[in-house]
């Protein structure tokens, strides 16, 4: 799994092109963003963290919750 | 006429509101606030899972706020705050029913309880990144957390990547009711630490793609008081290495997100989570999203269908449902009403979990896997 991982990410840096500042419309869009809402985005985070035994990923964690 | 390998007045301009990472953290220049208000339900257990107490699970009310301003030339400052009212019965033990499932034990009355969580955030910005503080406080009637965040991204590459590094540090009591009644612990304590790294790399003009590893240690109290019987080591280390893509279809006027994480700890939990959406633009005022989200998870290596009251207090034993072996999906929907400065969103999930769904296998379905339906309704304005 962990090759796999490290392959995935190898080749998608490998594709990288130069991209003007002039050409980056589409990448600035709200909806190309990585987390869309701030407020949606910590619920979900906040209801699998108390529902399923994984966490974390690509944020660091805040204040815990004794949540049953 | 152009001149070649020189853009023009208008493509200096463009270029310089676009000159912006399209993906660091860059300074607000202008207030944004949010507001969101959810409804989470669990699905009730069937009755013939349930040996004793209340079948009905938990209903929650959520309110959210956030608000994000900048301060000076260089600042930002945000403020957060959530307020969760829940009741009802949860999972106490599981033990073997006369079929030979596991029937639950759950707790008798409905609880109601509420959690109230606020946090802050100070941010300094530089040309090529920013640097962050922030604290949150978690308060419940029996469980208290404190956090403290320490936050940062750098621009490499005429920002077409971005490196994001993140520490927290959590300190949470738990003080479970009524202990001296049901000989539960009286106070108890946990730490956690976590450390996160990123590297966000824009590919082409129309994707992108973030790869990220977390590691958090916990130690302390890791148990669950309320179970009758749940004994868990008393630290835990967890990993999780997560890809996140995002492709703009302009043809399609829609952008597409694919989200994978695999996480693994040394409880011998390891969980594969996929998630995938579509953002269709329909003209320039609507936004509809479908998104499904697979997670599947094996179970912890002190997991047991049935609590054994035989077993000696020093040695690891839970059948807490959220260690189990079992998958997950999550179908959503969510529509955006976006005019000039502010925006409304709506959202439903559907939660179903199930061992089937599972990619690993084990003997005994928990009985108390959690099926909900979360909607939530929000505003966002900026001025």
């Amino acid at each position: 799994m962990n090759r796999l991982i490290l392959v995935m990410i190898l080749l998608g840096l490998s594709s990288c092109q130069s991209v003007q500042p002039w050409e980056r419309g589409a990448l600035a869009r709200p909806e190309m963003q990585l987390e869309v809402g701030k407020l949606g985005s910590a619920l979900y985070r906040q209801v699998y963290f108390s529902k399923e035994a994984s966490s974390g990923g690509s944020e660091v964690a805040g204040a815990g919750c004794g949540c049953n | 006429m152009k001149t070649k390998g020189k853009p023009s007045p208008i493509l200096a301009l463009t270029s310089a509101a676009l000159s912006l990472p399209a993906f660091a953290v860059t300074q607000p220049v202008e207030t944004e606030l949010s507001i969101m208000t959810s409804s989470y339900k669990e699905g009730d257990i069937p009755a013939h899972k349930v040996l004793t107490g209340s079948d009905e699970r938990y209903e929650i009310d959520i309110h959210q706020f956030h608000v994000l301003t900048p301060m000076g030339r260089n600042w930002g400052f945000s403020f957060n705050t959530s307020r969760e009212t829940m009741s009802g019965a949860s999972p106490q033990g599981t033990v073997e029913g006369l079929d030979g499932q596991p029937a639950l034990i759950m707790s008798g009355a409905t609880i109601r309880e509420s959690r109230t969580e606020i946090g802050a955030t100070t941010h300094r910005y530089f040309d090529n990144g920013y640097m962050g503080i922030g604290m949150s406080h978690s308060q419940e009637n029996d469980y208290e957390a404190d956090a403290v965040i320490l936050s940062g991204e750098w621009d490499f590459n005429q920002k077409l990547a971005t490196l994001a590094v993140g520490l927290s540090y959590s300190s949470d009591v738990i003080e479970p009711t009524d202990a001296l009644l049901f000989g539960r612990v009286e106070k108890e304590n946990k730490h956690s630490g976590s450390f996160t790294i990123g590297w966000t790399q824009v590919l082409n003009k129309t994707s992108v793609l973030q790869s990220g590893i977390s590691l958090t240690k916990h130690d302390g109290y890791l148990a669950d008081p309320y179970k009758l019987r749940d004994v868990r080591p008393d630290e835990r280390s967890e990993w999780a290495v997560s890809l996140r893509y995002r492709r703009y279809a302009e043809k399609s006027n829609g952008a597409w997100h694919l989200d994978y994480r695999y996480y693994e700890d040394d409880f011998g939990v390891h969980s594969h989570t996929l998630q995938t959406a579509w953002h269709q633009n329909l003209g320039a005022s609507f936004q509809i999203v479908p998104s499904v989200r697979y997670y599947s998870q094996r179970e912890a290596d002190f997991y047991l269908p049935f609590d054994d009251f035989t077993l000696p207090l020093t040695v690891n034993q839970s059948s807490d449902y959220r260690l189990s072996t079992y998958g997950a999906f999550t179908f959503g929907l969510k529509g955006i009403v976006n005019h000039n400065n502010w925006a409304i969103t709506a959202s439903f999930d559907r939660y179903i979990s199930a061992k089937k769904y599972g990619l690993s296998d084990s003997e005994f379905e928990h009985p108390a896997l959690v099926n909900f339906t979360l909607a939530s309704i929000g505003f966002d304005i900026r001025f």
